[in-house]
């Protein structure tokens, strides 16, 4: 009984630090002016016209102070190398290779398969897919980890505690654990550009606009994801795990997993 | 003494029921953040601290600013859906404080890096064989602004031209050009 009055007490005496604390946050440097549910972001890539020069994965490390070891991407890319069948298989295409050595940054070397034996070959910049049913979001233990209203899937640096289910959950395997912060971290849109109304750096800095980024709620004259929509037949990845990614992929092949 | 004409023992397990649940709910009241909740499971500070972060690119129409007439240079050629800080690297604080120190001028890997032949790369996409094609000697023939022109004859060029001098390390003093080049081959 006593024990029960003390607790009151003690969170009685918490009250003052909540008050501190919702102070702190009203004075960050974020725009003061956005609203996140007047907006809702999308990034579509369009695989033709991806040269891999690795420039994106760059800027996303550097843009978001990624830390720089080899296996931590927030972007990357992936090469696909296809095969020509051999002859008497009966097959219309071989074998299917993969690489992404240190996820496409500073560009990729040339392929060991011999070019003679190639029939297809292609990049796929990847991200977070942005799910509208994301499992991510959904295996969070305490809300760290959301959608965002205004499209974007982002992580709570503060509140995470690094358990690691949501990077499990990622079936596009876009998450991973900071190991400076020790928080799961993840493809953020570059939230804090977007709400000032910059791009995301790796849409800045794609040479060939391959990366496609734009508001749907807000779209500008000539808006680059209006027009590729209307212009390209539109693909997701992994469609068959009920994840609703919203990410377009323009000219996908099924190899690309 | 009985309360409520209950047995003791009941009594005392009714007390700390109700015990547990209150300090339950105080503590899920008092240490539960703020914004928790204001837009789903989650806390609505996150939005704002994660908008907070500065950004490191300055791009494209950063650079616009200061630097108009390159752009619409850049706009009339291939390279018009480059980005300034793709190969010039990120605009530095010290070219932000002081315009003389200028921003790199892009070694040669820069252009190999997107146009190095690969079979991966699409078709149609403009690419050499490093060997076969000057090795590396880009700036030599090539204007990065203009990719579609080619350059003046070295001895018609005016001064001031974008074309950098063939010696590495020699740091270029003139200013970028602002117009197409005057004395352009036919």
């Amino acid at each position: 009984m006593l024990a029960t009055i003390g607790g009151v007490f003690a969170g009685l005496l918490a009250l003052p630090l909540a008050h501190s604390i919702k102070r702190r946050f009203r004075s960050t440097t974020a725009p003061s002016d956005y609203d996140p549910t007047q907006h809702k972001w999308l990034m579509c890539v369009d695989v033709d016209k991806c040269i891999g020069c690795g420039l994106c994965a760059d800027a996303c490390k550097t843009e978001n102070h990624v830390p720089e070891a080899t296996h931590y991407f927030r972007t990357w890319i992936e090469r696909y190398v296809i095969r020509k069948p051999a002859v008497d298989s009966g097959k219309a295409r071989g074998e299917v290779l993969v690489d992404s050595p240190n996820g496409g940054r500073g560009g990729f070397q040339q392929t060991l398969v011999p070019k003679q034996d190639i029939l297809k070959s292609f990049f796929v910049p990847k991200l977070c897919n942005l799910c509208e049913a994301s499992p991510c979001t959904q295996v969070c233990p305490v809300g760290a980890t959301f959608d965002a209203p205004d499209g974007a899937v982002l992580v709570d640096p503060t509140y995470c505690i690094g358990c690691g289910f949501c990077i499990q959950a990622c079936p596009y395997g876009c998450r991973f654990l900071n190991p400076v912060t020790r928080t799961a971290e993840k493809c953020t849109l570059c939230y804090h550009r977007i709400t000032r109304g910059l791009k995301p750096a790796c849409v800045e800095v794609c040479p060939t606009q391959a990366r496609v980024f734009g508001d749907l709620k807000h779209p500008v004259e000539n808006d680059p994801l209006l027009a590729f929509v209307m212009k390209n037949k539109v693909n997701t990845l992994k469609p068959h795990l009920g994840t609703k990614p919203r990410v377009l992929y323009a000219n996908l092949d099924k190899e690309v997993r | 003494m009985r309360f409520f004409n209950m047995p003791p023992q009941i009594f005392r397990l009714v007390l700390l029921i109700f015990a547990i649940v209150v300090s339950y709910l105080a503590g899920r009241t008092l240490l539960t953040p703020a914004t928790f909740r204001d837009h789903g499971f989650y806390r609505g500070a996150a939005l704002v601290e994660l908008a907070g972060k500065i950004p490191v690119f300055a791009g494209k129409n950063a650079c616009g600013v200061r630097h108009p007439e390159i752009l619409k240079t850049l706009a009339k050629g291939s390279h018009k859906t480059l980005s300034c800080e793709g190969c010039h690297g990120v605009v530095s604080q010290s070219h932000l404080d002081d315009p003389a120190d200028k921003m790199r001028k892009p070694p040669a890997e820069i252009c190999l890096r997107c146009h190095e032949v690969n079979p991966s790369r699409p078709a149609g996409f403009k690419q050499i064989m490093r060997n076969d094609h000057y090795e590396g000697a880009c700036l030599e023939c090539h204007l990065p602004h203009e990719p579609n022109e080619a350059p003046p004859e070295p001895d018609k060029a005016p001064a001031g031209s974008d074309k950098e001098s063939p010696e590495p390390g020699k740091a270029a003093p003139e200013p970028d050009t602002t117009s197409p080049e005057p004395n352009k081959e036919p």
